[in-house]
Order: structure tokens, then sequence, then C-alpha cells
């Protein structure tokens, strides 16, 4: 089961990667078709991925979440996801130009990390690892699209006119709509992320809230999205300072996630 | 001029000036290392910057009396906004189910010819219903109406969660006793003695831990009764209202003192502990570490090489008043003597360490939690939607509202419209 993993997982990778050359392709010659088998290729390595998630899971016996490799292919896997449901939702294949660079940059992470299989510290054994990182990886995927969608929504303020991206991108009212919407799938499940993870602490470890590290960076990121929300209801500071706030918001994400393992210490640590 | 203040506390604006405050306040609790020494923060940064981050407590930013101001503010923030808003949102919410309170610029609608009960079903509305709206009779329906209650909700959420928390870490007791499978100790200062009836360590096939489990009996002085649990990592128990979890573990050992060959003196010592001889209260030793499968490496000195009894060793400190006497390693049958003293340890075994916690305000932080949970999917996902036919001759006008989702409900109401042309026309 491992070793079919280990295929999936290049096979995955690759068809990013072609999905995310065939999307740059689509911009430079300017042919729907293209943007049409690049969504189809991201799909098929979506069905590929969840399928390598299951042998790894069936191979390792547990859920497949619980390392840094786990964890990041996981990420990768739920950002493919969200993105593919934006673009089929809102019709929107554009958003597959920058959504597939950041999601082949993910798996990437993911394949430099160790791939061992090892058996889980007492305090991983418990059911509420499931709930907090399965809903952690759903975060982190809408949170990664709301950053891709902020970044246009921001670069268009500045780019000149240009037919084909105003075709192809919707309108800055729109773009912001979208982002919002993802902002709050994130922040949702941050929200049971934060939540589930602090009801499991207070069966490991005696205390929900410790000021961990791990757990103060996913407070500041909730924190920081919740000005995102509120920014988008005063007038005036809508839109593009929202827009700042969802890319600071990630960069926490990603701080919470990378930087905080390998730059501050805590319990997390071997997450 | 107090009316204008008040209208401040309880705005946006303030809310978000705060919120960012309070992010950035934690980002930086974490980036500097929290409970040190004066000395060293001054070592490691300066003199001046240690009495800078001593001066604003930065030395524990989550606990400093201006990080609680920051959330008890925050708190009258939320509290003075959600009481100003409650009547607001009570009106609004009756207000909806008013075509009235409808704005009835064409800007959002559709013109069509056909079955309008089509649109209003496609779009997943409740069946309209007939009313009069300035002299015409017109369709309306609205769905989702609690959702106006969503911030709100997750509002009173926040406010029960820090309340739960505060609250807890204010009133909390917590004890740690730490022993050997057999021993009994009173908890602190608690009216219950603590038995460690068992305590067991189990491995995996490669030798790594798979859990800790210890079995525990609590006797209360007064009465004598007692109840037992088991409890390992991420299964805590409730005894007498406490919780009782399993924390760590360490090597403990038996030492024995003999006097001119006569036992003098026996103990169980956890290591890092110490003790004094009882006729020579100056002599004390410590059991600084052990280490089950003694091996010495190199330029790091001494190390255990796995986690099995194979060569088991204890380093020990012999002190004489302030002046220590000698440190080094045991093995065993190995002993210390000293003078007409000898000195030995033996029966290595794993002591547990048992926390134990009552919080009576963790189940408010819980329900504040839940109720922010229900209260943000109130607001994302039950959009606060109406939509209102207008006849307009032999067709319909469409108007829409959706409270978050303009634009998109605006593009849904527009195919749901098309589709509708294809269906035959109301009779
Ligand atoms: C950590 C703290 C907070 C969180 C997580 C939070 C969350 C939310 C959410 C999810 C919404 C709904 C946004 C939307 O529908 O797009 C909202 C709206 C709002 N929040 Fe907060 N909030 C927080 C603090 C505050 C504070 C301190 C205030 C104080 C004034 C406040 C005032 C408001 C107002 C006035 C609205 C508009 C509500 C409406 O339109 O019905 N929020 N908040």
């Amino acid at each position: 089961m491992l070793y079919a993993e280990n295929i999936l997982f290049t096979a995955v990778m690759l068809i990013y990667f072609a999905a995310m050359m065939l999307f740059f392709v689509f911009v430079a010659v300017k042919k729907d078709i293209i943007a049409v088998i690049g969504k189809y290729l991201l799909l098929t390595g979506l069905l590929l991925h969840t399928a390598a998630l299951i042998c790894r899971g069936i191979g390792a016996e547990r859920l497949p979440m619980t390392n840094q490799y786990e964890f990041a292919t996981s990420f990768a896997w739920a950002l493919c996801l969200v993105s593919l449901v934006f673009i089929l939702k809102f019709r929107f294949s554009m958003l597959g130009v920058f959504t597939s660079p950041v999601i082949f940059l993910v798996i990437g992470y993911a394949a430099m990390q160790s791939k061992e299989v090892k058996e889980l510290m007492p305090a991983l054994r418990s059911n509420w690892l499931g709930f907090h990182v399965s809903t952690a990886i759903i975060a982190y995927g809408a949170f990664g699209v709301s950053f891709v969608l902020s970044l246009i929504f921001l670069l268009r303020g500045i780019m000149k006119d240009n037919g084909f991206f105003d075709q192809h991108i919707p309108k800055r009212e729109k773009l912001d709509l979208i982002s919002y919407r993802s902002v709050c799938l994130g922040l949702l499940f941050l929200t049971f992320t934060i939540v589930t993870g602090a009801i499991w602490a207070e069966r490991a470890w005696g205390s929900y809230w410790s000021w961990d590290p791990k757990e103060t960076w996913s407070l500041v990121t909730w924190l920081v999205y919740s000005v995102y929300l509120h920014l988008r209801l005063r007038r005036g500071w809508s839109g593009k300072s929202a827009a700042v706030f969802a890319v600071v918001g990630f960069l926490c994400v990603i701080f919470t996630y990378i930087g905080v393992n390998t730059l501050l210490p805590g319990i997390h640590s071997y997450a | 001029m107090f009316r204008k203040v008040l209208k401040f506390l309880s705005s946006m604006k303030f809310a978000i000036i705060l919120l960012v405050i309070l992010a950035l306040a934690c980002a930086a609790g974490s980036f500097l290392s929290q409970h040190q020494s004066y000395e060293w923060y001054a070592s490691r940064y300066s003199e001046r910057t240690a009495a800078v981050i001593y001066a604003l407590a930065l030395d524990d930013v989550y606990h400093s009396i201006w990080f609680l101001i920051l959330t008890a503010v925050l708190c009258c923030n939320l509290l003075f906004c959600n009481l100003l808003r409650f009547k607001p949102i009570f009106q609004k919410t009756k207000d909806f189910s008013n075509p009235k309170s409808m704005n009835l610029s064409l800007e959002n609608s559709v013109d069509f010819s056909g079955n309008p009960c089509y649109v209003f079903k496609r779009l997943r509305f409740p069946a309209p219903i007939e009313t009069e709206l300035d002299g015409k009779t017109v369709l309306f329906s609205q769905k989702n109406r609690i959702g106006l209650w969503g911030a709100w909700i997750c509002h009173l959420g926040i406010l029960l969660l820090i309340l739960g928390f505060t609250l807890g870490q204010m009133t909390r007791l917590e004890y740690a006793v730490y022993g050997v499978s057999g021993q009994t100790k009173p908890i602190a200062d608690t009216n219950y003695l603590l038995t460690i009836d068992d305590f067991q360590i189990g491995l995996n096939e490669d030798d790594a831990v798979s859990q800790y489990s210890a079995s525990l009996t609590v006797r209360e002085i007064d009465s004598g009764e007692t109840q037992s649990a088991q409890v390992s990592v991420n299964y805590p128990a409730s005894l007498f209202g406490y919780q009782f979890y399993q924390n760590s573990t360490g090597w403990a050992a038996d030492v024995s003192v003999l006097k001119n060959g006569i036992l003098l003196q026996e103990e169980i010592l956890c290591a890092g502990e110490y003790f004094t001889i009882e006729d020579l209260p100056e002599l004390a030793v410590c059991f600084n570490a052990f280490y089950p499968d003694f091996v010495m490496i190199e330029g790091k000195g001494p190390a255990t090489a796995s986690g099995k009894l194979v060569n088991p060793a204890y380093l020990y400190s012999i002190y004489y008043g302030e002046e220590i006497l000698g440190m080094n390693a045991l093995f065993s049958g190995e002993v210390i003597t000293i003078d007409d003293y000898e000195i030995q340890f033996s029966n290595p075994r794993n002591y547990t360490v048992i926390q134990i916690k009552s919080d009576r305000f963790t189940p408010l932080a819980l329900l504040g939690g839940i109720i922010t949970m229900i209260g943000l999917f109130l607001a994302f996902y039950l959009q606060p939607k109406r939509l209102l036919s207008i006849p307009n001759g032999n067709r319909f006008s469409f108007i829409g509202q959706s409270r978050r989702d303009g634009p998109i409900f605006c593009e849904e109401l527009s195919a749901a419209v098309n589709e509708a042309r294809n269906v035959p026309p109301l009779s």
C-alpha cells in the first residue's frame, strides 16, 4: 500500500505540474480549450491524490495527517479541492492559473519531507486528532484560495485594461465576494480546528489553552481574518484593505504551519 | 460627549483597532521567550532591553495587566455592541418578512413574462405569498432570516468563551502528585489522599512508548470514602469532582542508608530529588539523573542508549552543608561510602506524575466555543434572502435581495428567470 502511495504521489505531482504548465500556456496563447484541459487535469490529479491519501491511510493504519509530510500532502489536496470547487461554482477557470502554482509548491514541499511511517506517540492517539487535523486542512485550503483571490483582486487594481483578463477574471466586486466566501469557509473551519484542538489538549494535557506558540499563532490568524471580515463591512475600507488583511492572514497561516515548528519551541513541535 | 464616547467604545472601528492590537500582542508574546529572569534577558539582549521588557511585563505577556485590560476592553466593546444592536436586529428580523422594507429601486430586478412561481421554486424559496404593495398584488418570499442573528450569536459566544476562560484562570485549582506503584501521598492542602495502585508503560513492537497508564485510588480523609479509576494519556478520570490526568513520567529508585552495617534509613527517591541523612542532616545526597542503559559519549558526557534497563547507572552528588563533596555515576551493586555511612541505590522503576485539576468554568468556555461556531455558521451559510415579484402589465419584475451575496444572487436570479422563460406562463 505504501508502495502504491509512492507511485501515486509521484504521478499526482507530475499531473499538478502539467496542469500548472497548461494554465500558463493558456495565458500565453489565450485559447479557452487549454484552460478546460487544465481544469480536467486538476480534477484527475485530485482523484489520484485522494487515492494516494487512502493508500497511505490503509498502509499506515491511521489517518494520513500526523507528520509534516502527511499534513503537507493533505494541504495540497485541500487546496486543489477548494480551488476546483470555486472554479466550477463560479465558472472561473482563470483561478487555476493562480492556484496551480501554489498547489505545486505545497506538494513539492511535501515531497521534500520524510515519508517514513512512525508509530504515534501516546498524546496523538486520540479520536480528536482526526477532527482537529482534517478541519485544519480544509481551513488551510480555503485560506490558500482566498489568498490567491485577494492577490488577483489587488493586481486587478494596478493592472491596465486588458481584454483577455477582463474577459476571464470577474469584476473586482465579484472577486471580493468570492474571496469573502473562501475566507468564511476557512474561518469556520479554523474555529472548528481551534475548538477541537482545545478539547483534545484538555484531555491530553489537562489544559485547553496554554499559549503554546502553535495555539497562539492560530489565534493570531483567527484575529487577522476577523479583522478582514469587519473591514469588509466598513465603507471606504472594504475591498482593498480587506484584501491586504486576507494576504496577511495567509502569511500567518503559513507561519503557523511551518514557521512555528522551525522557529519557535512548543508542545506542537512534533506536528 | 458621554454618548459620543460610548458610541465609539461600542463601534466596529474600535473593535478593529482592538483586534489588531491583540493580534500584535499575541504574536509578540510568541517571539519573546516568556517567564525568564531579568538576568536572562539582560544577558541575551541588553540591560536596557531587559528593563523595558520587565517594565512592560513582556516576560509574561498573556498574564500581564495590560493584556488583561485589553481583553476586558474588547469584552466591553462586544457587550455594548451586542446590547445596542439587539433591538435593531430584532426589528430587522420582523421587517424582513415585510416587502415594504425592501429597496424597490429596480437595479437588482429582471423582467420576464412566464411563471413567476417557478423562479421562487428554482431559487429554493418557500412558496411565495400574495400581498398588496403600492396598490399592486405582488408575490413575496424570504428565507434564512435567522442568519441576521449570526454575528450577534457569534459575538455572544466569544464573550462567554473569554468569560469562561478568565474565570477559570482565576479560580482553578491545580496540583501534581508523583510517585511509584504502591505509594500514597496527600494531594497538597486538600482533604484527599492519592494512592498510585499501579503504573504501566505500554510499548510498541519497535519499543516506542504506546501508552502510559496509572490506576489510582483517592480517599477522602475525613469520611474515609474512596473512589478509583484508571487514567492514561488522552483518557483522564474524574474523582471527587477533580480531574486526574496521566501527565508524565521519570525514573525513581530505592535508596538505603546503612550506618556501621545497620539499616538506618530507606527512601524512594525520584530523579531530581535529594534527601538528608537522618542523624547527620548536614549530609545530603542528590539523585541527579538516571540512565537505564548507560553509555559515555565522547564530548557529550553520559547518556542512555535505550529506554530499557540494560546497564543502569545513577548519577548522584553529595553535599555537606553548602559544600559539594563529589559527583559520580553509580552502577548496580556499587555502594557510596562516607565515613560510617554506606548508601546504596536499587530497584530502579518508573514513577508517574499525576496532574489534578478542578476548573468549574471549562463548560462555560466550551459552551462559548460552540455558540461561536453556531454563530459563524449562521452568519456565513444562512444568507438572509428575499425575492419580490411585481406584475408589470403581462410581465413580471423580480427584485431580489441577499445580505452579503448580492452579485452572486443576482446572477442566480437571472439564470432562474432565463430558465423560467421556457416554462408555460401562469394561466
Ligand atoms: C474576535 C472577535 C470577533 C469575531 C470573530 C467577530 C466575528 C464577526 C462575524 C463573523 C461577523 C459577520 C460578518 C459577515 O457577516 O460578513 C461580524 C460582524 C460584525 N461584528 Fe464582529 N466579531 C468579533 C469582534 C467584534 C467586536 C469586538 C465588535 C464590536 C463592536 C464587533 C462588531 C461587529 C459588527 C457591528 C458586525 C456587523 C454585524 C451585522 O452586520 O449583522 N465584532 N463579526
